[in-house]
Protein backbone atom coordinates (compact mmCIF):
# COMPACT_ATOMS: atom_id res chain seq x y z
CA UNK A 1 0.00 0.00 0.00
CA UNK A 2 2.73 2.17 0.82
CA UNK A 3 4.73 1.51 -2.35
CA UNK A 4 0.97 2.72 -4.43
CA UNK A 5 1.49 5.96 -2.44
CA UNK A 6 4.64 6.62 -2.84
CA UNK A 7 4.07 5.91 -6.62
CA UNK A 8 1.17 8.59 -6.71
CA UNK A 9 3.72 11.05 -5.79
CA UNK A 10 6.03 9.83 -8.13
CA UNK A 11 3.51 9.94 -11.26
CA UNK A 12 3.33 13.97 -10.42
CA UNK A 13 6.64 14.71 -10.68
CA UNK A 14 6.84 12.20 -13.66
CA UNK A 15 4.42 14.33 -15.78
CA UNK A 16 6.41 17.55 -14.65
CA UNK A 17 9.58 16.04 -15.51
CA UNK A 18 8.23 15.37 -19.27
CA UNK A 19 6.91 18.66 -19.77
CA UNK A 20 10.67 19.77 -19.05
CA UNK A 21 12.25 17.26 -21.34
CA UNK A 22 9.74 18.47 -24.05
CA UNK A 23 10.73 22.06 -23.27
CA UNK A 24 14.82 21.05 -23.24
CA UNK A 25 14.38 19.76 -26.51
CA UNK A 26 12.60 22.68 -27.90
CA UNK A 27 14.82 24.99 -26.70
CA UNK A 28 17.40 22.86 -28.39
CA UNK A 29 16.02 22.61 -31.07
CA UNK A 30 15.45 26.47 -31.37
CA UNK A 31 19.48 27.33 -31.36
CA UNK A 32 20.05 25.00 -33.92
CA UNK A 33 17.19 26.61 -35.93
CA UNK A 34 18.79 29.72 -35.79
CA UNK A 35 22.67 28.77 -36.72
CA UNK A 36 21.12 26.44 -39.41
CA UNK A 37 19.22 30.20 -40.41
CA UNK A 38 22.45 31.96 -39.93
CA UNK A 39 23.26 36.07 -39.77
CA UNK A 40 19.75 38.21 -40.79
CA UNK A 41 20.41 40.61 -44.03
CA UNK A 42 21.06 44.17 -42.22
CA UNK A 43 23.16 47.29 -43.03
CA UNK A 44 26.34 46.87 -41.14
CA UNK A 45 28.21 44.01 -40.61
CA UNK A 46 28.56 44.96 -37.13
CA UNK A 47 25.15 45.34 -36.40
CA UNK A 48 24.78 41.88 -38.08
CA UNK A 49 26.81 40.23 -35.89
CA UNK A 50 26.04 41.99 -32.54
CA UNK A 51 22.56 40.93 -32.92
CA UNK A 52 23.02 36.97 -33.94
CA UNK A 53 25.58 36.76 -31.18
CA UNK A 54 23.14 38.30 -28.33
CA UNK A 55 19.95 36.01 -29.90
CA UNK A 56 22.83 32.64 -29.42
CA UNK A 57 23.67 34.03 -25.98
CA UNK A 58 19.89 34.23 -25.34
CA UNK A 59 19.34 30.56 -26.60
CA UNK A 60 21.63 28.97 -25.06
CA UNK A 61 20.68 30.45 -21.78
CA UNK A 62 17.34 29.18 -22.20
CA UNK A 63 18.56 25.83 -22.85
CA UNK A 64 21.01 26.10 -19.60
CA UNK A 65 17.37 26.76 -17.77
CA UNK A 66 16.10 24.28 -19.16
CA UNK A 67 18.73 21.73 -18.19
CA UNK A 68 18.69 22.99 -14.63
CA UNK A 69 14.91 22.95 -14.41
CA UNK A 70 14.99 19.10 -15.89
CA UNK A 71 18.18 18.00 -13.09
CA UNK A 72 15.89 19.10 -10.67
CA UNK A 73 12.77 17.51 -11.73
CA UNK A 74 15.09 14.06 -11.90
CA UNK A 75 16.08 14.62 -8.41
CA UNK A 76 11.80 14.33 -7.15
CA UNK A 77 10.99 11.66 -9.24
CA UNK A 78 14.13 9.03 -7.37
CA UNK A 79 15.40 6.35 -8.62
CA UNK A 80 12.84 2.92 -9.26
CA UNK A 81 12.34 0.77 -6.29
CA UNK A 82 14.40 -2.03 -6.26
CA UNK A 83 12.28 -4.06 -3.66
CA UNK A 84 10.60 -5.63 -6.28
CA UNK A 85 12.66 -8.74 -8.76
CA UNK A 86 11.08 -7.76 -11.90
CA UNK A 87 12.17 -3.95 -11.25
CA UNK A 88 10.02 -1.50 -13.09
CA UNK A 89 7.79 -4.15 -14.72
CA UNK A 90 6.75 -5.33 -11.66
CA UNK A 91 4.69 -2.34 -11.67
CA UNK A 92 2.49 -3.99 -14.57
CA UNK A 93 0.90 -5.65 -11.41
CA UNK A 94 -0.69 -2.32 -10.17
CA UNK A 95 -2.84 -2.12 -13.23
CA UNK A 96 -5.80 -2.07 -12.73
CA UNK A 97 -7.19 -2.88 -16.23
CA UNK A 98 -6.11 -6.55 -15.13
CA UNK A 99 -8.75 -8.29 -16.68
CA UNK A 100 -8.63 -6.68 -20.15
CA UNK A 101 -4.96 -6.37 -20.71
CA UNK A 102 -3.00 -9.75 -19.18
CA UNK A 103 0.27 -8.40 -19.74
CA UNK A 104 1.76 -8.67 -16.22
CA UNK A 105 0.55 -12.54 -16.19
CA UNK A 106 2.18 -13.13 -19.84
CA UNK A 107 5.30 -11.79 -17.89
CA UNK A 108 5.60 -14.22 -15.12
CA UNK A 109 4.72 -17.21 -17.67
CA UNK A 110 7.29 -16.05 -19.83
CA UNK A 111 10.15 -15.35 -16.91
CA UNK A 112 8.77 -18.87 -15.74
CA UNK A 113 9.39 -20.44 -19.20
CA UNK A 114 12.83 -18.92 -19.55
CA UNK A 115 14.19 -20.05 -15.88
CA UNK A 116 13.45 -23.71 -16.80
CA UNK A 117 14.53 -24.28 -19.88
CA UNK A 118 17.74 -22.92 -19.07
CA UNK A 119 17.57 -25.58 -15.91
CA UNK A 120 16.80 -28.33 -18.50
CA UNK A 121 19.77 -27.23 -20.93
CA UNK A 122 22.13 -27.08 -17.95
CA UNK A 123 21.17 -30.71 -16.71
CA UNK A 124 21.03 -32.32 -20.37
CA UNK A 125 24.05 -30.83 -21.32
CA UNK A 126 26.08 -32.47 -18.07
CA UNK A 127 24.62 -35.68 -18.76
CA UNK A 128 25.88 -35.61 -22.41
CA UNK A 129 29.10 -34.64 -21.35
CA UNK A 130 28.97 -37.87 -19.35
CA UNK A 131 28.45 -40.09 -22.22
CA UNK A 132 31.62 -39.02 -24.31
CA UNK A 133 31.29 -42.77 -26.21
CA UNK A 134 27.51 -42.40 -27.51
CA UNK A 135 26.55 -40.89 -30.83
CA UNK A 136 24.85 -38.06 -29.39
CA UNK A 137 27.34 -36.87 -27.14
CA UNK A 138 30.28 -37.11 -29.96
CA UNK A 139 28.29 -34.92 -32.55
CA UNK A 140 27.94 -32.54 -29.69
CA UNK A 141 31.19 -32.37 -28.00
CA UNK A 142 33.81 -32.99 -30.37
CA UNK A 143 34.66 -30.42 -32.38
CA UNK A 144 33.60 -29.92 -36.20
CA UNK A 145 37.33 -30.48 -36.88
CA UNK A 146 38.09 -34.17 -35.25
CA UNK A 147 34.95 -35.73 -36.47
CA UNK A 148 35.40 -35.74 -40.37
CA UNK A 149 39.51 -36.99 -39.35
CA UNK A 150 37.80 -40.58 -37.17
CA UNK A 151 34.97 -41.05 -40.07
CA UNK A 152 37.53 -41.82 -42.98
CA UNK A 153 39.95 -44.09 -41.69
CA UNK A 154 36.92 -46.35 -40.10
CA UNK A 155 34.55 -46.00 -43.54
CA UNK A 156 37.06 -47.21 -45.69
CA UNK A 157 37.73 -50.23 -44.36
CA UNK A 158 39.31 -53.10 -47.03
CA UNK A 159 35.73 -55.47 -47.69
CA UNK A 160 38.17 -58.64 -46.46
CA UNK A 161 38.91 -56.99 -42.77
CA UNK A 162 34.71 -56.71 -42.37
CA UNK A 163 34.48 -60.22 -43.32
CA UNK A 164 36.87 -61.35 -41.19
CA UNK A 165 35.78 -59.36 -37.81
CA UNK A 166 32.29 -60.91 -38.94
CA UNK A 167 33.10 -64.43 -39.20
CA UNK A 168 35.49 -64.02 -35.69
CA UNK A 169 31.92 -62.51 -34.33
CA UNK A 170 30.08 -65.81 -36.01
CA UNK A 171 32.69 -68.01 -34.13
CA UNK A 172 32.18 -66.42 -30.80
CA UNK A 173 28.34 -67.31 -30.28
CA UNK A 174 27.67 -70.83 -31.52
CA UNK A 175 23.69 -70.43 -31.55
CA UNK A 176 23.84 -67.25 -34.26
CA UNK A 177 24.47 -68.16 -37.93
CA UNK A 178 25.32 -65.19 -39.87
CA UNK A 179 25.52 -65.15 -43.33
CA UNK A 180 27.04 -62.08 -45.49
CA UNK A 181 26.01 -60.92 -48.19
CA UNK A 182 26.97 -57.89 -50.38
CA UNK A 183 24.19 -56.83 -52.61
CA UNK A 184 25.26 -53.62 -53.73
CA UNK A 185 29.00 -52.83 -53.86
CA UNK A 186 31.33 -53.10 -50.87
CA UNK A 187 28.68 -52.43 -47.89
CA UNK A 188 27.21 -56.02 -45.97
CA UNK A 189 24.07 -57.12 -45.59
CA UNK A 190 24.27 -59.58 -42.15
CA UNK A 191 21.56 -62.47 -41.83
CA UNK A 192 21.71 -63.73 -38.73
CA UNK A 193 19.37 -66.41 -37.57
CA UNK A 194 19.21 -66.93 -34.15
CA UNK A 195 18.41 -70.55 -33.29
CA UNK A 196 15.59 -71.06 -34.28
CA UNK A 197 13.75 -68.14 -32.74
CA UNK A 198 13.92 -64.62 -35.22
CA UNK A 199 16.22 -63.55 -38.30
CA UNK A 200 17.66 -60.35 -37.61
CA UNK A 201 18.97 -58.43 -41.20
CA UNK A 202 21.85 -56.02 -40.71
CA UNK A 203 22.95 -53.61 -42.88
CA UNK A 204 26.22 -52.25 -42.45
CA UNK A 205 28.19 -49.47 -43.56
CA UNK A 206 31.65 -51.00 -43.39
CA UNK A 207 31.61 -51.66 -39.79
CA UNK A 208 28.77 -49.29 -38.61
CA UNK A 209 25.51 -50.70 -38.54
CA UNK A 210 22.83 -49.22 -40.41
CA UNK A 211 19.49 -50.29 -39.84
CA UNK A 212 18.34 -53.32 -38.76
CA UNK A 213 14.55 -55.36 -39.21
CA UNK A 214 13.46 -58.32 -36.94
CA UNK A 215 11.50 -61.11 -38.85
CA UNK A 216 10.24 -64.02 -37.33
CA UNK A 217 12.31 -67.65 -38.12
CA UNK A 218 9.32 -68.68 -40.49
CA UNK A 219 8.94 -65.32 -42.23
CA UNK A 220 10.81 -64.90 -45.73
CA UNK A 221 13.48 -62.92 -45.44
CA UNK A 222 14.20 -62.89 -49.47
CA UNK A 223 11.36 -60.62 -52.31
CA UNK A 224 10.31 -62.69 -55.20
CA UNK A 225 13.39 -61.89 -57.00
CA UNK A 226 15.66 -63.69 -54.39
CA UNK A 227 17.26 -60.96 -53.18
CA UNK A 228 17.46 -59.71 -48.90
CA UNK A 229 14.53 -58.04 -48.59
CA UNK A 230 15.82 -55.14 -46.23
CA UNK A 231 12.82 -53.11 -45.80
CA UNK A 232 9.42 -54.96 -45.10
CA UNK A 233 8.73 -55.01 -41.55
CA UNK A 234 7.55 -58.60 -39.36
CA UNK A 235 3.98 -59.29 -39.87
CA UNK A 236 4.06 -60.47 -36.08
CA UNK A 237 3.85 -57.86 -33.51
CA UNK A 238 6.33 -59.50 -31.21
CA UNK A 239 8.95 -59.09 -33.90
CA UNK A 240 7.87 -55.35 -34.59
CA UNK A 241 8.59 -54.34 -31.36
CA UNK A 242 11.79 -56.49 -30.65
CA UNK A 243 13.05 -54.53 -34.10
CA UNK A 244 12.48 -51.42 -32.48
CA UNK A 245 14.39 -52.65 -29.24
CA UNK A 246 17.51 -53.43 -31.80
CA UNK A 247 16.65 -50.10 -33.19
CA UNK A 248 17.44 -48.79 -30.04
CA UNK A 249 20.15 -50.62 -29.03
CA UNK A 250 22.57 -50.04 -32.21
CA UNK A 251 21.80 -46.39 -31.59
CA UNK A 252 22.53 -47.04 -27.81
CA UNK A 253 26.49 -48.85 -29.02
CA UNK A 254 28.32 -46.06 -31.17
CA UNK A 255 32.14 -46.55 -30.74
CA UNK A 256 33.35 -44.54 -33.71
CA UNK A 257 36.92 -45.71 -32.60
CA UNK A 258 36.37 -49.38 -32.50
CA UNK A 259 33.66 -50.21 -34.64
CA UNK A 260 33.94 -54.35 -34.45
CA UNK A 261 33.40 -53.65 -30.91
CA UNK A 262 30.11 -52.04 -31.51
CA UNK A 263 29.07 -54.85 -33.85
CA UNK A 264 29.86 -57.45 -31.34
CA UNK A 265 28.32 -55.76 -28.42
CA UNK A 266 24.98 -55.57 -30.58
CA UNK A 267 24.99 -59.58 -31.49
CA UNK A 268 25.78 -60.05 -27.65
CA UNK A 269 22.72 -58.35 -27.26
CA UNK A 270 20.80 -59.81 -29.58
CA UNK A 271 21.59 -63.23 -28.51
CA UNK A 272 19.85 -62.75 -25.65
CA UNK A 273 16.67 -63.03 -27.15
CA UNK A 274 17.21 -66.93 -27.74
CA UNK A 275 14.54 -67.13 -24.84
CA UNK A 276 12.19 -64.92 -26.35
CA UNK A 277 9.53 -67.55 -26.13
CA UNK A 278 10.36 -69.09 -22.99
CA UNK A 279 9.47 -66.48 -20.20
CA UNK A 280 5.98 -66.33 -19.35
CA UNK A 281 3.50 -63.54 -20.14
CA UNK A 282 3.57 -62.18 -16.58
CA UNK A 283 6.95 -62.26 -15.98
CA UNK A 284 8.02 -60.13 -19.04
CA UNK A 285 7.30 -56.70 -17.53
CA UNK A 286 6.92 -53.75 -20.05
CA UNK A 287 8.92 -51.37 -19.54
CA UNK A 288 9.46 -48.70 -21.76
CA UNK A 289 12.10 -48.42 -24.08
CA UNK A 290 13.98 -45.62 -22.54
CA UNK A 291 15.04 -48.46 -19.88
CA UNK A 292 16.41 -50.28 -22.59
CA UNK A 293 19.25 -47.32 -22.66
CA UNK A 294 20.84 -48.43 -19.05
CA UNK A 295 20.90 -52.28 -20.13
CA UNK A 296 24.65 -53.10 -20.85
CA UNK A 297 26.09 -55.58 -23.14
CA UNK A 298 25.41 -58.87 -22.74
CA UNK A 299 22.07 -58.47 -19.84
CA UNK A 300 18.86 -60.57 -20.83
CA UNK A 301 16.38 -58.06 -22.37
CA UNK A 302 13.86 -58.86 -19.95
CA UNK A 303 11.53 -56.13 -20.41
CA UNK A 304 9.42 -57.51 -23.49
CA UNK A 305 6.35 -56.32 -24.25
CA UNK A 306 4.84 -59.71 -25.90
CA UNK A 307 0.89 -58.52 -26.32
CA UNK B 1 2.33 -70.69 -39.58
CA UNK B 2 3.15 -71.25 -35.91
CA UNK B 3 2.54 -73.29 -33.04
CA UNK B 4 -0.47 -74.34 -32.77
CA UNK B 5 -2.73 -76.62 -29.72
CA UNK B 6 -6.46 -78.09 -30.41
CA UNK B 7 -8.38 -79.25 -26.98
CA UNK B 8 -11.94 -79.62 -26.12
CA UNK B 9 -13.90 -77.58 -24.28
CA UNK B 10 -16.38 -79.17 -22.32
CA UNK B 11 -20.15 -78.30 -21.41
CA UNK B 12 -20.90 -75.83 -19.30
CA UNK B 13 -23.24 -77.79 -16.36
CA UNK B 14 -26.77 -76.87 -17.26
CA UNK B 15 -26.24 -75.30 -20.64
CA UNK B 16 -26.36 -76.18 -24.45
CA UNK B 17 -23.23 -76.07 -26.63
CA UNK B 18 -24.49 -72.83 -28.57
CA UNK B 19 -24.88 -71.31 -24.79
CA UNK B 20 -21.06 -72.36 -23.84
CA UNK B 21 -20.00 -71.46 -27.32
CA UNK B 22 -21.59 -67.50 -27.28
CA UNK B 23 -20.04 -67.37 -23.04
CA UNK B 24 -16.36 -68.26 -24.64
CA UNK B 25 -16.81 -65.65 -27.57
CA UNK B 26 -17.32 -63.33 -25.36
CA UNK B 27 -15.07 -63.93 -22.90
CA UNK B 28 -12.59 -63.21 -25.54
CA UNK B 29 -13.75 -59.71 -26.73
CA UNK B 30 -13.59 -58.64 -23.49
CA UNK B 31 -9.90 -60.04 -23.60
CA UNK B 32 -9.75 -57.41 -26.70
CA UNK B 33 -9.66 -60.14 -28.93
CA UNK B 34 -11.25 -59.23 -33.07
CA UNK B 35 -13.18 -61.50 -34.82
CA UNK B 36 -11.93 -62.25 -37.95
CA UNK B 37 -14.52 -64.11 -40.25
CA UNK B 38 -15.23 -68.21 -39.36
CA UNK B 39 -13.18 -71.55 -39.90
CA UNK B 40 -14.09 -75.01 -40.57
CA UNK B 41 -12.76 -77.96 -40.92
CA UNK B 42 -14.14 -81.53 -41.97
CA UNK B 43 -13.26 -85.12 -41.87
CA UNK B 44 -14.80 -87.89 -43.92
CA UNK B 45 -13.79 -91.55 -43.07
CA UNK B 46 -12.93 -94.64 -45.68
CA UNK B 47 -13.06 -98.15 -44.56
CA UNK B 48 -10.64 -100.34 -46.87
CA UNK B 49 -12.39 -102.83 -48.42
CA UNK B 50 -9.62 -105.21 -50.23
CA UNK B 51 -8.72 -107.70 -47.82
CA UNK B 52 -4.51 -107.93 -46.79
CA UNK B 53 -3.83 -111.06 -45.07
CA UNK B 54 -2.23 -110.75 -41.73
CA UNK B 55 -2.80 -107.14 -41.52
CA UNK B 56 -5.65 -105.49 -39.65
CA UNK B 57 -7.22 -103.19 -41.69
CA UNK B 58 -6.50 -99.23 -41.48
CA UNK B 59 -8.84 -96.44 -41.39
CA UNK B 60 -8.10 -93.61 -43.88
CA UNK B 61 -9.45 -89.93 -43.06
CA UNK B 62 -9.64 -87.40 -45.55
CA UNK B 63 -9.41 -84.03 -43.81
CA UNK B 64 -10.36 -80.31 -44.93
CA UNK B 65 -9.53 -77.02 -43.98
CA UNK B 66 -10.63 -73.70 -44.61
CA UNK B 67 -7.09 -72.36 -43.64
CA UNK B 68 -5.80 -74.34 -46.69
CA UNK B 69 -8.87 -74.29 -48.96
CA UNK B 70 -6.79 -75.52 -51.81
CA UNK B 71 -5.38 -78.70 -50.31
CA UNK B 72 -6.96 -81.72 -49.06
CA UNK B 73 -5.20 -84.18 -46.03
CA UNK B 74 -5.40 -87.79 -46.40
CA UNK B 75 -4.37 -89.70 -42.92
CA UNK B 76 -4.03 -93.12 -42.25
CA UNK B 77 -4.54 -94.07 -39.09
CA UNK B 78 -1.21 -94.33 -36.55
CA UNK B 79 0.38 -94.13 -40.18
CA UNK B 80 1.54 -91.83 -42.55
CA UNK B 81 -0.43 -88.98 -44.35
CA UNK B 82 0.02 -87.07 -47.18
CA UNK B 83 -1.21 -83.32 -48.48
CA UNK B 84 -3.05 -83.02 -52.35
CA UNK B 85 -5.03 -80.99 -54.28
CA UNK B 86 -8.39 -80.43 -53.43
CA UNK B 87 -9.61 -82.98 -55.96
CA UNK B 88 -8.23 -85.52 -54.05
CA UNK B 89 -11.93 -86.37 -53.53
CA UNK B 90 -12.58 -87.50 -56.95
CA UNK B 91 -9.81 -89.84 -56.80
CA UNK B 92 -11.46 -91.15 -53.93
CA UNK B 93 -14.47 -91.63 -55.61
CA UNK B 94 -12.94 -93.43 -58.30
CA UNK B 95 -11.09 -95.50 -55.56
CA UNK B 96 -15.05 -96.85 -54.70
CA UNK B 97 -13.69 -100.61 -54.85
CA UNK B 98 -10.92 -100.28 -52.29
CA UNK B 99 -11.99 -97.25 -49.85
CA UNK B 100 -16.03 -97.39 -48.74
CA UNK B 101 -16.76 -93.99 -47.51
CA UNK B 102 -18.96 -94.55 -44.08
CA UNK B 103 -20.75 -91.37 -44.81
CA UNK B 104 -22.14 -91.49 -41.35
CA UNK B 105 -18.74 -90.60 -39.63
CA UNK B 106 -18.38 -87.22 -41.37
CA UNK B 107 -17.53 -84.64 -38.56
CA UNK B 108 -17.77 -80.88 -39.16
CA UNK B 109 -16.40 -78.64 -37.53
CA UNK B 110 -17.02 -75.00 -37.83
CA UNK B 111 -17.49 -71.61 -35.79
CA UNK B 112 -15.52 -67.93 -35.99
CA UNK B 113 -11.89 -66.99 -35.66
CA UNK B 114 -10.30 -64.68 -33.59
CA UNK B 115 -7.33 -62.73 -33.68
CA UNK B 116 -5.57 -61.71 -30.53
CA UNK B 117 -2.18 -59.37 -31.29
CA UNK B 118 -0.02 -62.76 -32.25
CA UNK B 119 -2.83 -65.18 -31.18
CA UNK B 120 -5.16 -66.59 -33.73
CA UNK B 121 -7.70 -68.37 -31.71
CA UNK B 122 -10.41 -70.55 -33.65
CA UNK B 123 -13.95 -71.57 -31.40
CA UNK B 124 -15.99 -73.93 -33.16
CA UNK B 125 -18.70 -76.25 -32.61
CA UNK B 126 -17.93 -80.21 -33.43
CA UNK B 127 -20.87 -82.07 -35.35
CA UNK B 128 -21.45 -85.34 -36.69
CA UNK B 129 -24.15 -86.41 -38.25
CA UNK B 130 -26.09 -83.29 -37.89
CA UNK B 131 -26.04 -83.11 -34.47
CA UNK B 132 -23.78 -80.99 -31.99
CA UNK B 133 -20.82 -83.56 -30.14
CA UNK B 134 -18.70 -80.77 -28.20
CA UNK B 135 -16.82 -77.76 -28.45
CA UNK B 136 -12.96 -77.52 -29.80
CA UNK B 137 -10.56 -75.03 -29.41
CA UNK B 138 -7.90 -74.15 -31.77
CA UNK B 139 -5.20 -71.46 -30.14
CA UNK B 140 -1.94 -70.96 -32.60
CA UNK B 141 0.59 -68.35 -31.54
CA UNK B 142 2.05 -67.56 -34.87
CA UNK B 143 5.71 -65.86 -34.36
CA UNK B 144 7.12 -68.85 -32.73
CA UNK B 145 8.18 -72.25 -34.37
CA UNK B 146 9.66 -74.30 -31.81
CA UNK B 147 6.48 -75.60 -29.78
CA UNK B 148 8.49 -76.71 -26.65
CA UNK B 149 9.58 -73.00 -26.06
CA UNK B 150 6.24 -71.54 -26.54
CA UNK B 151 4.06 -74.08 -24.44
CA UNK B 152 4.25 -72.04 -21.25
CA UNK B 153 3.07 -68.65 -23.02
CA UNK B 154 0.21 -70.33 -24.91
CA UNK B 155 -0.50 -72.44 -21.91
CA UNK B 156 -1.09 -68.94 -20.25
CA UNK B 157 -2.85 -67.22 -22.45
CA UNK B 158 -5.34 -70.41 -22.85
CA UNK B 159 -5.59 -70.57 -18.95
CA UNK B 160 -7.20 -66.56 -19.34
CA UNK B 161 -10.34 -67.41 -21.01
CA UNK B 162 -10.70 -71.00 -20.57
CA UNK B 163 -10.09 -71.43 -16.93
CA UNK B 164 -8.97 -74.59 -15.73
CA UNK B 165 -10.07 -76.87 -18.61
CA UNK B 166 -6.04 -75.97 -20.29
CA UNK B 167 -4.79 -79.27 -22.06
CA UNK B 168 -1.75 -80.72 -21.53
CA UNK B 169 1.10 -80.60 -24.26
CA UNK B 170 -0.10 -81.95 -27.44
CA UNK B 171 0.98 -85.62 -28.13
CA UNK B 172 2.06 -85.14 -31.49
CA UNK B 173 4.82 -82.31 -30.01
CA UNK B 174 5.72 -84.54 -27.51
CA UNK B 175 6.89 -87.10 -29.61
CA UNK B 176 9.31 -84.74 -31.14
CA UNK B 177 11.06 -82.58 -29.01
CA UNK B 178 13.68 -80.72 -31.03
CA UNK B 179 11.74 -80.98 -33.90
CA UNK B 180 10.37 -77.87 -35.60
CA UNK B 181 6.53 -77.37 -36.36
CA UNK B 182 7.77 -76.28 -40.13
CA UNK B 183 4.92 -74.47 -42.40
CA UNK B 184 4.06 -77.27 -44.59
CA UNK B 185 3.22 -79.26 -40.84
CA UNK B 186 -0.72 -78.34 -40.66
CA UNK B 187 -0.17 -82.39 -40.33
CA UNK B 188 0.12 -81.47 -36.78
CA UNK B 189 -2.74 -79.39 -36.41
CA UNK B 190 -5.22 -81.98 -38.80
CA UNK B 191 -3.95 -84.85 -35.93
CA UNK B 192 -5.19 -83.26 -33.21
CA UNK B 193 -8.36 -82.48 -34.56
CA UNK B 194 -8.75 -86.21 -35.67
CA UNK B 195 -7.40 -87.09 -32.47
CA UNK B 196 -10.24 -84.69 -30.94
CA UNK B 197 -12.52 -86.43 -33.40
CA UNK B 198 -12.33 -89.63 -32.46
CA UNK B 199 -12.87 -89.01 -28.65
CA UNK B 200 -15.84 -87.60 -29.19
CA UNK B 201 -17.35 -89.96 -31.74
CA UNK B 202 -16.31 -92.71 -28.66
CA UNK B 203 -18.31 -90.32 -26.65
CA UNK B 204 -21.80 -91.47 -25.45
CA UNK B 205 -24.33 -89.72 -27.21
CA UNK B 206 -25.44 -87.46 -23.92
CA UNK B 207 -28.98 -87.69 -24.53
CA UNK B 208 -30.67 -85.59 -27.13
CA UNK B 209 -31.29 -82.41 -25.42
CA UNK B 210 -27.76 -81.56 -26.67
CA UNK B 211 -29.22 -78.66 -28.89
Amino acid sequence: MADALHVGVNLDAFSHAISGIQALRSSVSRVFESLKDGMKNRETLEGREKIFISGFQEQLQSVNRDLNELERLSGLVGRPSESHPLHNSGLLSLDPVQDKTPLYSQLLQAYKWSNKLQYHAGLASSLLNQQSLKRSANQMGASAKRRPKVQPSTLVLPPQYVDDVISRIGRMFPDLTIELFRPNGTSAVLLVTLGKVLKAIVVMRSLFIDRTVVRGFNENVYNEDGKLDIWTKSQYQVFQKVTDHATTALLHYQLPQMPDVVVRSFMTWLRSYIKLFRQSLHKAVPVSLSALWTVPAGRTPSHLERL
Amino acid sequence: MGVTCVCQVPVTEGKSVQQTVDALHKKLEQLGAVKQGSFWVDCETYHPTGNVSGQPSKLLYVMHNSETPLSCMGLFEGGPCLIADANFDVLMVKLKSHFQNAKAHKVECRGSRYRYCDFLIKVGTVTMSSSARGISVEVEYCPCVVPGDCWNLTKEFMQSFLGTSVPELPSVFAAKPEGLFAPSDCVDTMTQYLELFNKLRKMQMPGSNVR
